[in-house]
């Protein structure tokens, strides 16, 4: 409790205000400044030394099970694999190359045009699960004509059973998926035969050969170990220069955003309400003059240090203290009434309260000026019975 | 700079209209903006300027504490344009100022009054913050505000509830002072004046030897002593900080000085004042005769308990220096807190009572008292032990004291006033004074 002592400038004054704005302004953003500061520190470091592979089916970089990183890597170490995005990257890369072989994944994606276009270069090209677009336009004569794939395909690899060197020679191989059948005299081979067709044929036109395989998970780096799959594209893939066409999804046109689409007034008009709402804060935000400040009085009951001495009595269990206060309480209050100075004897108190309140002089000695060991201060019931007794005899005094 | 709702609802039918302008939307928008800038611009330009406002204040000084003052601030406006805006009178808050804000025109060249009622809910001095001016221009978008001071102070004095009992403690001092009953003459009073018999006087009163010397039968009259002097002492160190119900110590001491000190005035006592803890507080000395209250009152007014032990040694010599060689009744306020008493100012007693009738009031705990009866569990019992020590250190300090020739006053809150006055007749009327 302060009074206002008299050098205390008055409320209100410019030195009443404890600091100025700006070290107000630094105590309120400080803490978020240090927490935006440590965010960026950690997710700095958290990104140093961390290398982003992309992902999806057959992907050249791709490390996961779905992609074919490793294979790619077997490549690279005798002969140079051109990753291509696009049919115009690829018709680059096969005409910048002496000998080269086109190896064309998910050509879903590109359009006949394109297809056209890569049919016509006069290179080997190997053509992974093609649709049936492409596979007219680079092997004409070929045709789908099944699909087998066993859930337990991986137990049961398929033969070559062909005269194709480079099928013989890798063995069996996992190469399910889908079976093709070249018609008659288009001179193609037919390797790893499964019920409706071959899962891998090579049609030779001039001096270029032309293979297709039903399914790219045997090179995948999930299933390049086993059996002949790796050989298999070791030999399909024999060239200096590999091209791996591998399109990215052609871009959607014709679309727009969502500002293109709202009219330019509405867009406009964030330009007025930004303006209208910095208003709304200065009008809601500017008081009528600064908070006056007043220090507070101290609240403390009188009865505190009373009864934190309680919490202490209880919490040590101090019961002799407790009833010795009881007792000299009750005293104090009678011994006037009894007649007894503040020194009389013991034996007299005990005397005049037994004869005032009845009852054997003995338990009355024992209530008050207990020998030995206390019995009431023995547990809390004893203490409520010396209260309760005390009590008792108070109203008969009384 | 403020600005109004008004602004903001512009800027809301700008962001209407912006929206609906379709291809022109960039034009819209620099126009919308431009204008609302310009006009929001202008109307703080043509604002009056709040800076420009003389205030002076007028009103109450000073009022008891649960009572309503009223202060006033008077804006004039020697500016050339009108004032349209709002006014605030800022008050601790503890002054409950009311109206807070409201809205003030004034002509220019004008002035206007503004009034502000405060309630307080604390002693001591409410001091005005500043007086925030806000105006707004011609348009009411927008405007500006400024805070002036317009230093003003209210002393908010001690309530003095028991004024109450005032009226039949007098009664009381008259019988003492033989107005109700029979001159007689007793302990404590002295010779006043001789006057004519007339039927009825006590005859033991008649003074023969002045009877002798006139026409007539002439008797003495009596009085309680008069022109005593009365110094009391208010203990505010940290246990007049304790609350008693819901006042702290301190202002059930300060009503109860205050009862005994209009009670002496009207006795004819010079009544003196200190308040004390590590060194002097307030002091009024009594100059010339006639009631001291309103002077004590006023002394008391910004007083609060500090959190210090209090000095009793220094208090004994303040109390003999106040008080020189002149007997005198010294009432200390205090708590019989046994700690603090019996090291403190048991050893200073002798010094004050070879020279002093020396009384001390303490306000008794109801709530240690309703403790000490507490029964039904342990813990109530356990209180209830704490509570009986309590008590029977202060019984303790209390027969110590009055050994030493002090006399105590021990009540509970409601009581201690009427029961400190009833003190100090008693001693009137043993003439112990």
């Amino acid at each position: 409790m302060t009074a206002p002592s008299p050098e205390a400038p008055a409320a209100g004054s410019p030195a009443a205000r404890p600091d100025s704005a700006a070290r107000r302004f630094w105590r309120a953003a400080r803490f978020p400044a240090v927490l935006a500061a440590a965010l960026v520190t950690v997710s700095v470091l958290m990104s140093l030394g961390g290398e982003q592979f992309p992902t999806g089916h057959l992907e050249p970089r791709s490390v996961s099970p779905d992609g074919t990183r490793a294979l790619v890597n077997v490549l690279r170490e005798d002969r140079d694999v051109e990753v291509a995005r696009s049919s115009a990257d690829a018709a680059a890369a096969v005409g910048a190359a002496d000998d080269a072989v086109l190896v064309v994944f998910l050509d879903h994606r590109l359009l006949p045009a394109e297809l056209d276009r890569l049919a016509a270069l006069d290179v080997d090209t190997v053509l992974v699960r093609p649709s049936v677009r492409s596979l007219s336009a680079f092997a004409p004569g070929v045709e789908m004509t099944g699909r087998e794939l066993p859930r337990d395909y991986l137990e049961r690899p398929l033969d070559p059973n062909c005269d194709l060197p480079a099928a013989r020679t890798a063995g069996p191989a996992y190469v399910h998926g889908e079976l093709y059948t070249a018609g008659p005299g288009t001179g193609a081979v037919g390797c790893y035969p499964a019920g409706a067709g071959d899962a891998l044929v090579q049609v030779s036109g001039g001096d270029t050969t032309t293979t297709v395989l039903g399914n790219g998970d045997p090179w995948t780096n999930r299933l390049l170990d086993r059996g002949g799959d790796a050989a298999l594209a070791l030999n399909l893939l024999d060239a200096e220069t590999v091209v791996w066409l591998r399109p990215d999804p052609p871009r959607e046109e014709g679309t727009a955003t969502l500002a293109e689409l709202l009219p330019a007034g509405v867009l406009w008009s964030l330009l007025p309400l930004a303006a209208g709402l910095a208003l709304l804060v200065v009008w809601q935000g500017r008081r009528m003059g600064a908070l006056v400040h007043e220090s507070l009085p101290v609240v403390v009951r009188a009865s505190e240090t009373t009864e934190g001495r309680a919490g202490l009595y209880r919490s040590r269990k101090a019961r002799d203290r407790v009833a010795d206060a009881l007792r000299s309480g009750f005293l104090d209050r009678h011994s006037a009434r009894l007649g007894m100075g503040p020194d009389a004897p013991r034996e007299a108190v005990v005397a005049a309260v037994a004869e005032r309140t009845g009852g054997d002089p003995g338990a009355v000695e024992a209530l008050l000026y207990p020998k030995g060991a206390d019995p009431y201060a023995a547990d809390d019931d004893g203490l409520l019975r010396l209260a309760a007794e005390l009590d008792e005899r108070s109203r008969r005094l009384r | 700079m403020v600005v109004t709702g008004r602004a903001v609802l512009l800027a809301g039918i700008a962001v209407v209209a912006v929206a609906f302008s379709g291809s022109l939307g960039p034009w819209a928008a620099a126009v919308a903006v431009a204008v609302l800038v310009l006009l929001v611009a202008l109307d703080v330009l043509l604002a009056a300027s709040p800076g420009g406002m003389r205030l002076t204040r007028a009103g109450d000084t000073s009022l008891r504490l649960g009572d309503t003052a009223t202060v006033e601030v008077s804006v004039a406006n020697p500016t050339r344009r009108r004032l349209r805006g709002a006014v605030r009178d800022a008050w601790p808050p503890s002054a409950h100022a009311e109206p807070r804000v409201r809205p003030l025109s004034v002509d220019a060249g004008e002035r206007r009054r503004v009034a502000t009622e405060l309630t307080p809910t604390r002693r001591g001095d409410a001091r005005a913050a500043g007086v925030t001016v806000r105006t707004l221009g011609p348009l009411g978008l927008a405007g500006r505000q400024r805070t002036l001071t317009a230093p003003w102070s209210v002393r908010v004095l001690p309530p003095f509830h028991s004024r109450r009992h005032l009226p039949g403690k007098l009664s009381r001092l008259r019988q003492l002072d033989g107005r109700h009953t029979a001159m007689v003459r007793g302990q404590g009073s002295e010779f006043d004046s001789l006057r004519d018999y007339v039927p009825g006087d006590d005859v033991r009163s008649i003074d023969w030897r002045a009877s002798a010397r006139n026409d007539g039968v002439v008797v003495r009259t009596w009085r309680p002593e008069r022109d005593r002097r009365i110094l009391i002492v208010l203990d505010t160190g940290r246990t007049s900080a304790g609350r008693v119900g819901d006042t702290p110590r301190l202002d059930h001491a300060m009503d109860a000085a205050l009862l005994l000190a209009a009670l002496a005035g009207k006795a004819g006592d010079r009544v003196d004042f200190l308040a004390y803890d590590r060194r002097v507080r307030a002091q009024v000395k009594a100059s010339g005769r006639g009631s001291q209250v309103h002077r004590i009152v006023e002394a008391m007014a910004p007083l609060e308990a500090e959190l210090l032990e209090s000095d009793p040694a220094g208090m004994a010599s303040a109390v003999l220096t106040a008080q020189g060689r002149t007997r005198s009744l010294v009432v200390l306020l205090t708590d019989l807190n046994a700690a603090a008493l019996e090291d403190g100012l048991l050893p200073r007693v002798p010094a004050l009572t070879s020279r002093h009738l020396l009384l001390v009031a303490a306000v008794r705990d109801t709530a240690v008292a309703e403790m000490a009866a507490g029964r039904g569990d342990a813990g109530a019992v356990y209180r209830a032990g704490a509570a009986e020590r309590t008590l029977g250190e202060r019984r303790r300090v209390t027969a110590e004291l009055r050994r030493a020739g002090v006399e105590v006053v021990d009540a509970e809150p409601e009581h201690i006033a009427p029961a400190l006055a009833d003190a100090y007749i008693n001693l009137k009327a043993q003439g112990r004074l």
